[in-house]
């Protein structure tokens, strides 16, 4: 049992969400620390030290070649083994936007129970063509194995991408990936009733702001451990950062409802690790 | 190892849920700037590999670097398009584009990293150069292959290859880069006549004028020098072309503000005033600043380092800077904004021991992007430089993690001849570091290494600083055009934060205009001396000759100084995060700026004569007052179709199409967004930051700018610019006791000249701004803490000269105590609504005044300009309405400024998607046009919850207040002066017409 699971928040080469993700492990409970990705490359620092791992979103390496793609190689030929021990361990993974997008480039999502880092799914140009950053309302799977999002209905939060498209081969690959309930969270119109929001057919622009199938915002492993969005549930962490947070009167609450994804996994860490 | 050239290209699938996006967003893009309707654009990517990897080996790994087998199709060694399969139709046109040599190839650079890690062994000359290939099919008649690679690349920085139908597909081939040949350091005769002195200024590129020249002449003739330098084996009596191009570097206009401190003898043909001002720079900016800084605590730093720095609280400061990127932006829009934003981050990195910039504002000004006029030659239309300078923003912020939270966008037809591109960043540091240095305090001392850090030197980017100093003409260069790069410079800054907090660095600045000579030469003023050698600098190709590699701008550098104790920590560092770090320079305490290539002095210089040898200049100023035809209101108008048209005009007009492409939340700590509101399309005035995780202590940042000012009273522009900035500050509820600013003045050439026989004028408008700025920022208590200005914004001679309108952009940043406790502009239901301050008859140069002048409904747009006679009443006022604002019983306020009342309800309106109905008449000599249109300064627009409001009225008890009305329920506003309705207008109809104008990306699918 650990009482404060110790959190590694990757960063450089374009890294640029790592200070607000370690800040918000930090508010959820964990120690954090931001770990350069050379560190683990070069061996001088273990992935075992750590129970959770964070990829923050950013520009890694400008995004040239494809979102995530170069990060992506570097983890997936130097880090492999740490990776693989990782998962094995039953450790939780969060990779957010351009984590999300490294995450699926390893293959470490969708994945298999046992990562054999084969890339399955791609995130891809949004339809728009455009780079945007706007609020978004999410709704989650509550069947889903997912343990960073137990307990979640519904939250807002924002994107900020030009590559969020979700894609995958088939329309059967996306089937099995529905069957398995690691479609985590999508993407749904804010006038639905909660917990009602989801549904397979595209929704238009800017409901879904960058034209995913089936409004993928978020899928998981099938271990339910290692998890990624595009959307930026620790930019969402306070009150005051919701774009109506001026629409009532004076919320003198400042943790808001983007921190329960942070929460779930350090109680997880917590009762499991 | 022989080396190969192995092509890769790459291009999206086609088929269920994939498209070519890329290729669909040209075809938009040319569909919403040029009417032009084409089948279908398909996009492909190349790589020129050129390695010591053979193509088999390449093709084997082609998916693991340089394609995504999921969404692209990959070939080695051919053409996409000559697979029939994959592109079946036969395209119309094709035009390939890729860089020219020498220009930053920053998908190159990254992708052969990626190349590097799959094959270690690719050898230590590899470099990948990409291009793309668009191909169209059903291609409208009549248009020409080259009119159409013309809208898809720029000839200054990219080459472009085309093809049409029936024709070899259109090939680009890998472009060594021509090797360039050394030459030796030159000595340069002086011995010379004026004229010939002027000829060398001139041909030379230097900039400098006669009797700089001559000052110069005059240290090779003094005889102490003389002997120093035969000393150090050195051309006794004359300079090295070392020395005085690191001269002309350091005296250019850019870097010594010749202008700001020059003496001027000022005449007054209004008031019959004659006086002499011994510089505008010190009487009206650093001594009022000076003063103020004897009354408070929290002015750290101002004026001497790269930003000016202030204490936020006990544990941390914060810092500001702006500057323009204008000549760079108007050859090359993209890399000249993007040169701009990341430059302007390095002068916050550089400030004291480095500070984390945290925030990035930009204001633009464009001519109009619907000009239909001529455009003069060498000159962009306006919508291509809007679309270039926002994605070089966009990716220099966004790949940087700096969020974008305040701007704006200002159009005038002038500003056709220079763009102006402003771009600004706040930073955050510690007030001390772990060792107990204050962090906002530089401390080398000599024997200290200096390190380049980041980038290497190219030969892009020499003569950037004199270029800014010169005016635009077709033979400008095209060195002086850099594209950035935001990686290399996003992990120094990472490395450098963490030398900074382990205590090894004890100087540091960053390389911009004049480069090392600049960043080195002022750092060794610290400590009286430094020794550089030049053959131990990085180069990007060999054979740059001395002076170039002391004055080369190439992007992406840090000075740092570093004891020589910490030398093994900070060179780990470095290697860490695969940043370039190289030992090029010590400093000493000789007095002397010495620097050698290799084993040979090329250049010594007494760092007095370089840094404070050069001349003042003599101006002549003389103010007569402008007669511009009299804007007078047409006798009768129905004023609602004039507030939908006034809603459109780019000026008012809605930018989110714009502004959502920058990310202005990373960080996490945007309080305030650009939009808000219910639909998050409302306006926002100022931005509003927390920047510590899980704390509500704030920061504010607001910009004020109203150019067209000027053409009445430059003066009044420049209080306009302050007002604004303040007003915005006040809605998002500052702390007006700790706000400061930063001066940043564009303007044209203000010497009198064959060239410029209007400078006397030009030069009197700089006074009176610069006497406006003072007096409304001592009645603000507004401390200016850092500028920057550019003063020859013209462009051609003659009858076609364009002279931009002079104009300040004064941007303000400031203490919030509590940013839960703030505003926004959007109505919330249930709100009454009042106006803060007065509404004068001032429509002179309004939005109005300009729309009627160009539907030809009125002669002109003179008369009275916004003045603001007691801006003491004003800040008792803002005060007032700060304090409410902080109790929480206030959530809506609005500046009024473009397009008055009338226009500020109205954005009011769409952001809540609320009605609302206001009266105007009131008290106050204007009339109705005044009232409803007018642009008065000191004016807010306030929401009060009904059962907030007799709190809110004893708040604001003695300050001039008045109520105008109610929102209701429905989504009409109505505007009514007295019995009379005059405005009448849906709320829905307010929003197409605000969001519509300036919508110009061709759709969302």
């Amino acid at each position: 049992m650990v009482e404060t699971p110790k959190v590694a928040v990757l960063f450089g080469f374009g890294i640029n969400c790592d200070r607000e993700t370690a800040a918000v492990f930090e508010l959820a409970g964990a120690v954090s620390e931001r770990v350069h990705v050379n560190h683990f490359v070069n061996g001088d620092r273990d992935l075992s030290e750590y129970h959770i791992l964070a990829v923050p979103g950013g520009f890694s390496f400008g995004d040239h070649l494809g979102s995530g793609r170069l990060l992506g190689n570097r983890m997936r030929f130097a880090m492999r083994e740490q990776l693989t021990a990782f998962v094995a361990a039953g450790k939780p993974i969060i990779g957010i936007c351009n984590g999300f997008q490294v995450l699926v480039k390893t293959g470490l999502l969708p994945g298999k129970e046992v990562p054999d880092f084969e890339q399955r799914a791609s995130l891809t140009l949004n339809n728009s063509g455009r780079y945007e950053d706007r609020w978004v309302t999410l709704e989650f799977d509550p069947e889903s194995p997912c343990i960073w999002t137990k307990g979640i209905t519904r939250i807002e939060c924002p994107v900020r991408h030009g590559e969020g498209r979700f894609v995958m081969p088939a329309s059967s690959d996306l089937d099995a990936l529905d069957a398995s309930n690691q479609i985590v969270t999508r993407y749904v119109d804010p006038s639905t009733e909660p917990g009602k929001g989801i549904t397979d057919e595209t929704l238009p622009f800017p409901l879904c702001p960058n034209g995913s199938i089936r409004n993928i915002a978020g899928i998981c492993d099938p271990t339910g451990l290692v998890f990624g969005l595009m959307p930026h549930p620790e930019a969402a962490y306070a009150t005051f950062l919701h774009p109506h947070h001026t629409r009532s009167d004076v919320n003198e609450e400042i943790l808001a409802e983007g921190m329960q994804i942070f929460r779930n996994a350090v109680e997880y860490a917590q009762a499991n690790l | 190892m022989p080396s190969n050239i192995v092509r890769v290209e790459t291009t999206p699938k086609i088929g269920e849920g994939m498209r070519d996006v890329r290729g669909d967003s040209v075809k938009r893009q040319l569909a919403a700037d040029h009417n032009i309707e084409i089948g279908s654009v398909r996009s492909i990517v190349g790589f020129l590999i050129d390695s010591e990897i053979d193509s088999t080996q390449v093709n084997e790994r082609v998916d693991d670097v340089f394609a995504d087998p999921i969404i692209e199709e990959s070939v080695t060694d051919c053409l996409h398009l000559d697979n029939e399969e994959l592109f079946s139709e036969e395209p119309d046109m094709v035009v390939t584009i890729g860089f020219k040599p020498g220009v930053t190839d920053n998908p190159g650079k990254a992708a052969l990293d990626g190349f590097k890690t799959i094959f270690p062994n690719a050898g230590e000359n590899a470099r990948v150069s990409t291009y793309i290939t668009y191909s169209f099919t059903s291609v409208p008649d009549g248009i020409d292959v080259d009119w159409l690679s013309k809208q898809l690349h720029n000839g200054l920085i990219e080459r472009a290859i085309c093809s049409l139908k029936g024709e070899a597909s259109a090939k680009i081939e890998y472009s060594p880069v021509e090797p360039i040949e050394y030459t030796a350091p030159a000595t340069i005769d002086l011995e010379i006549s004026d004229e010939e002195l002027m000829k060398l200024s001139e041909e030379g590129l230097l900039a400098l004028n006669l009797e700089e020249m001559q000052t110069i002449q005059a240290h090779y003739r003094d005889p102490a020098i003389r002997a120093a330098r035969a000393e150090v084996g050195l051309p006794e009596n004359a300079p090295t072309d070392v020395e005085l191009e690191c001269l002309a570097q350091t005296w250019s206009e850019h870097c010594k503000h010749k202008i700001f401190a020059a003496h001027i003898h000022h005449v007054d043909t209004e008031t019959g005033e004659d006086t002499e001002i011994d510089s505008l720079f010190k009487t009206h900016i650093m001594n009022p600043t000076l003063e103020m800084k004897e009354e408070v605590d929290w002015l750290l730093s101002v004026f001497h380092d790269n930003s000016g720095v202030i204490a936020w609280d006990d544990d941390w400061s914060v810092c500001m800077k702006a500057e323009t990127h204008n000549s760079p932006s108007a050859l090359d829009p993209y890399g000249g904004a993007m040169t701009g934003i990341v430059g302007v981050n390095r002068d916050i990195m550089g400030t004291g021991l480095g500070a984390r910039p945290i925030a990035n504002t930009d204001v633009f000004c464009f001519g109009p992007p619907n000009w239909e006029g001529d455009l003069p030659d060498n000159l962009f239309h306006p919508s291509r430089v809007l679309r270039g300078v926002h994605a070089g923003v966009r990716v220099g912020g966004n790949e940087s993690g700096i969020p974008t939270v305040n701007g704006a966008i200002v159009f005038d037809d002038r500003y056709i001849g220079k763009p102006l591109v402003y771009c600004g960043t706040i930073g955050l540091m510690p007030r001390r570091l772990a060792d107990g240095r204050e962090s906002h305090e530089k401390n080398p001392q000599p024997g200290d290494r200096v390190y380049m850090v980041g980038g290497r030197v190219g030969y892009d980017g020499i003569h950037g600083a004199t270029f800014s100093s010169l005016e635009l003409t077709e033979e400008s260069p095209s060195s002086a055009v850099q594209i950035g790069d935001p990686i290399t410079q996003k992990k120094m800054l990472d490395m450098i934060l963490e030398a900074r907090d382990a205590g090894l660095i004890t100087c540091i600045t960053d390389n911009g205009a004049g480069g090392l000579s600049s960043s080195i030469g002022e750092m060794a003023e610290y400590t009286n001396g430094c020794q550089i050698d030049l053959g131990k600098v990085p180069l990007k190709q060999e054979g740059l000759s001395s002076w170039e590699i002391l004055v080369s701008e190439s992007q992406e550098r840090m000075t740092v100084a570093v004891k020589e104790s910490d030398v093994p920590a900070f060179e780990a560092l470095a290697d860490l995060h695969e940043v370039e770090a190289t030992w090029v320079a010590d400093f000493t305490n000789t007095g002397l700026f010495h620097v050698i290539h290799g084993e040979d002095a090329v250049a010594s210089l007494p760092i007095e004569f370089l840094h404070d040898g050069v001349p003042q200049l003599k101006l002549e100023s003389e103010w007569k007052k402008p007669e511009p035809t009299p804007f007078i209101p047409p006798v009768s108008s129905t004023h609602t179709p004039l507030l939908l048209e006034m809603l459109a005009r780019p000026n008012i007009a809605s930018k989110e199409t714009w502004v959502r492409q920058y990310d202005h939340e990373v960080i996490a700590q945007t309080a305030i967004k650009p939009f808000v509101g219910v639909e998050r399309d409302g306006p926002g005035d100022a931005g509003l930051l927390a920047p510590i995780h899980g704390s509500t202590r704030g920061l504010v940042v607001s910009n004020g700018i109203s150019p067209r000012y000027s053409d009445i009273d430059a003066g009044a522009m420049a209080a306009a610019a302050v007002d604004e900035a303040v007003r915005n500050a006040v809605c998002a509820g500052v702390d007006l006791s700790k706000v400061a600013g930063l001066d940043n003045f564009c303007w044209p050439d203000p010497i009198e000249s064959n060239k410029t026989p209007d400078g006397r004028f030009k030069l009197a408008q700089l006074v009176r701004a610069n006497r406006e700025l003072e007096r409304i920022c001592r009645a603000y208590f507004v401390p200016c803490i850092s500028g920057k200005d550019s003063m020859k914004n013209d462009y051609g001679s003659g009858e076609n000269k364009i002279s931009i309108p002079p104009t300040l952009l004064f941007s303000l940043f400031g203490n919030h105590p509590d940013v839960r406790y703030t505003t926004t502009s959007d109505l919330k239901p249930g709100e009454s609504l009042y106006l803060v301050g007065e509404s004068k008859q001032e429509l002179g140069a309004s939005e109005l005044a300009f729309m009627l002048k160009e539907t030809g409904v009125v002669e002109g747009i003179g008369g009275e300009a916004p003045q603001l006679p007691t801006p003491e009443k004003n800040l008792q006022s803002y005060k007032a309405l700060t304090k409410a604002i902080q109790s929480g019983i206030v959530r809506t306020a609005h500046d009024c400024s473009e397009g008055g009342v009338a226009v500020a309800i109205a954005e009011m309106c769409i952001g809540g998607r609320c009605g609302a109905a206001i009266d105007i008449d009131g008290p106050g000599e204007a009339d109705l046009w005044g009232r409803l249109w007018g642009e008065s300064l000191g004016r807010i627009l306030v929401g009060v919850k009904q059962d907030n409001r007799a709190e809110f009225l004893s708040m604001m008890k003695g300050n001039a207040l008045t109520y105008m009305g109610e929102t209701i329920e429905g989504d009409n506003l109505s505007i009514w002066d007295g019995d009379d309705l005059i405005i009448d207008a849906n709320v829905d109809d307010m929003v197409s017409a605000w969001k519509g104008s300036l919508d110009m990306t061709g759709g969302d699918q």
